[in-house]
């Protein structure tokens, strides 16, 4: 009895927290840590998809990491990445801000155009890839070709030239992932106190001197945060570029993602595959930890 | 007021008597065959082509089918179990699954996949349901396909498919018999403004496969006896090289467009057809029918179809693929009535029901549907079909002629390196299987 009253009556930040994350811990064991270990597990072995491992050995590393094309694949992954990183943040954030400066101004439609952005982000990968397809059809009659046919310009070799097809899969993957950093920079903007814009308005402060002073420092969380998420997402994506390019023309377009399931899938090798799902989680945590340590907290100054 | 109820009742029970109706719809659900309550069951995973197909001539073709099977057989009921379109990843679930002990009874296997299957020694022998008649009636590379040394009937390959050569006939009159003509005749509808010839050249299994009939026409091999990759050795490698270099000669020359390489899919032929944009294309027989329906009758009635052209008029081959069925189920009775679906539903009736090519000669003169003389072309064309080889490592020699081939039409390698690395990167995945 006593102890019980004891139990209720601790202060806040002096219970204890074991017993409320043990329920998490254990659910992050079974469907996350367990599968990730059987992965590295398969990695030293020489699993196929039609043969069970037979024991430990280095050899799918070696293959894999000695593979000619893995240098290919990897730089037009950094490529892919990189670029839709930078431009997926230039884009989200350039579509909250209009929003919110257009909700200021009571401009109708608002609402609406907001869920315009976000039916992008709610269409499956593979239909993502389908959609640009179509449009991006180079055929005497393609979507894309004939709207510039009519302005005199193009056409366009979207997905037959290699260079272009890489270019092409950038813009389906940003017109579909958009959305998402929009939300989050959207979500940041309005967490932003209204106070601070009306001091900065009274100090007769520029739209830019206020971009740069108050919202660029005060969504400087958010922006590290959705630079992992979108740099995680774009690294995994594989479906749309599966369905707009399947990784060709050659290699122009095959990230590591894709690679991998072709590993798996064309090659029947489940070590090999391991092995890159493994670079993938490496490139991702890297990729965290890099874009977490540059958006640190640098003090209250 | 007596009078409609009457009448009401006796519509119903004059509709509920209705044969192939009410009642086919009670047998056949989502993912069942046959009454709930039925004490045996065979689990059988098939594609949505068919049974579940969205067009609806199909669909209650089959369903009347599979109906009047079941109706046989009131003590069974089939789950069904439906694989989606990613053809290669779900035939590597099935695979596993089934090594695992968790497959289905019973299951269609895209032909390709075949040998694979076979080797790995999950098929079981469904001879109570096929005689040495019925194996003999089939065409020679499906029997070798679903035969083992033994004589054991592993799968029933009830359906196939092959490629041929498209033509508009009031640009191109004469089927083109060679690689030279093919070049000659799209070249010069090319140069007045239209797309010449039209062929798969993007990433995906299509091309590999239109591709490897230039290969074979010259006799070349991908892999020898024991499944091993062969393909850029001795003679192999120059019959290799001359079949890129075909392709080569086609866009460098302006025969066919530069965007061939991002070609994935058959559709864009018919497309291409019925804007009237291209003069020919390699495609498959099912585009016949695609044709007919797509085209105004005066528009199909110029299109014309030939054999594959080969490099010279004597050489030629042509792709083969289509479905098997197998059991994959030790209960001898599971095993038999797999064979059962094969024979009485697809093999014949379900041929005929979508227009796919039967596997066994008799089936051509037993149905109507193969009347036409497209259906002569065809079957004289699969005197020359070759199937894929049943390797385990053809899925990578795919895979790497993808690449090759979007490398070479793009300008991005030589034949000679992109073959080089091809064969270095399909004896690295050999080595490691």
């Amino acid at each position: 009895m006593t102890a019980a009253r004891a139990l209720r009556e601790r202060p806040p930040g002096q219970g204890q927290p074991w017993p409320w994350l043990l329920p998490a811990v254990a659910v992050l064991a079974l469907f996350y840590a367990i599968p990730v270990l059987d992965v590295v597990r398969l990695a030293f072995s020489d699993a196929t998809l039609i043969a069970p491992a037979t024991g430990l050995s280095l050899d799918a590393m070696r293959a894999i990491l000695g593979d000619p094309a893995l240098r290919k694949v990897l730089a037009t992954t950094a490529i892919f990445v990189a670029v839709n990183v930078v431009a997926l943040q230039l884009a989200g954030l350039s579509i909250a801000l209009l929003i919110v400066r257009g909700e200021r101004r009571g401009l109708k439609g608002m609402a609406a155009f907001r869920t315009l952005v976000l039916a992008a982000w709610v269409v499956p990968g593979i239909a993502n890839g389908l959609i640009w397809g179509l449009l991006f059809d180079e055929a005497p009659y393609g979507t894309l070709n004939s709207l510039l046919g009519y302005a005199g310009l193009g056409p366009v070799a979207w997905l037959s030239d290699p260079r272009m097809a890489l270019v092409s899969a950038v813009i389906a993957n940003l017109w579909q992932g958009t959305a998402f950093s929009m939300i989050v920079f959207y979500a940041a903007r309005r967490g932003i106190p209204p106070v601070l814009y009306e001091v900065a308005e009274l100090d007769a402060a520029g739209p830019w001197r206020t971009f740069r002073s108050i919202t660029l420092p005060l969504m400087r969380r958010a922006i590290a945060v959705n630079s992992v998420l979108v740099s995680v997402q774009t690294l995994n994506t594989f479906d749309s570029i599966l369905a707009l390019t399947g990784g060709g023309p050659g290699r122009a377009t095959e990230v590591l993602a894709l690679f991998t399931f072709n590993t798996v899938f064309y090659n029947l090798d489940l070590a090999g595959g391991a092995v890159l799902a493994l670079l993938l989680f490496a490139a991702g945590m890297t990729l965290t930890l890099l874009i977490g340590w540059i958006g640190r907290d640098r003090g209250a100054s | 007021m007596k009078t409609p109820i009457l009448a009401a009742l006796s519509a119903f029970a004059t509709i509920a008597a209705l044969p192939g109706t009410s009642h086919a719809q009670d047998l056949i659900g989502r993912n069942r065959v046959g009454l709930p309550d039925a004490p045996n069951t065979l689990t059988f995973r098939l594609t949505s082509y068919d049974l579940y197909s969205s067009d609806p001539s199909t669909k209650e073709a089959f369903e009347r089918l599979f109906s009047e099977f079941i109706s046989e057989r009131p003590d069974w009921k089939i789950e069904t179990q439906l694989q989606t379109g990613n053809i290669g990843q779900e035939q590597a679930r099935l695979l596993q699954q089934t090594q695992a002990g968790r497959g289905p009874d019973c299951a269609m296997i895209d032909s390709s996949q075949l040998a694979l299957f076979k080797e790995t020694g999950v098929l079981r022998p469904m001879n109570a349901v096929f005689s040495e008649e019925d194996v003999a009636d089939l065409f020679p590379f499906v029997r070798d396909a679903v035969t083992n040394e033994a004589g054991d009937v592993l799968a029933w390959w009830w359906f196939t498919d092959l490629r041929v050569l498209y033509r508009d006939t009031t640009l191109v009159p004469d089927a083109p018999q060679t690689w030279a003509e093919v070049e000659a005749a799209a070249l010069a509808v090319a140069e007045e403004g239209r797309e010449g010839i039209l062929i798969n050249g993007g990433r995906w299994e299509g091309t590999a496969f239109d591709w490897l009939a230039n290969f074979w026409a010259q006799g070349g091999r991908l892999v020898d006896e024991d499944g091993a990759p062969i393909f850029a050795e001795g003679e192999n490698r120059e019959k290799f090289l001359a079949a890129i270099r075909y392709y080569e000669g086609l866009v460098d020359s302006g025969a066919a467009p530069a965007r061939i390489t991002s070609i994935t899919d058959y559709d864009a032929f018919t497309a291409a057809a019925a804007a009237s944009s291209a003069a020919m294309f390699v495609g498959g027989n099912w585009q016949y029918g695609q044709l007919r329906t797509t085209l105004p009758e005066d528009r199909f009635a110029d299109w014309a179809v030939s054999e594959l052209p080969g490099p010279t008029a004597d050489q030629r081959a042509t792709g083969t693929g289509g479905w098997s069925i197998a059991a994959l189920s030790d209960d001898p009775e599971k095993a038999a009535l797999c064979g059962e679906i094969a024979k009485e539903i697809y093999a014949g009736p379900g041929n005929a029901a979508q227009g796919l090519l039967p596997t066994s000669a008799s089936i051509y003169t037993e149905y109507d549907a193969y009347d036409g003389p497209e259906f002569e072309l065809f079957a004289e064309a699969l005197e020359n079909g070759v199937a894929r080889p049943g390797a385990a490592i053809y899925p990578e020699i795919s895979n790497q002629i993808q690449i090759l081939l979007g490398n070479v039409l793009s300008g991005t390698q030589e034949p000679e390196e992109a073959l080089d690395a091809a064969a270095a990167a399909v004896e690295s995945a050999y080595a490691r299987q």
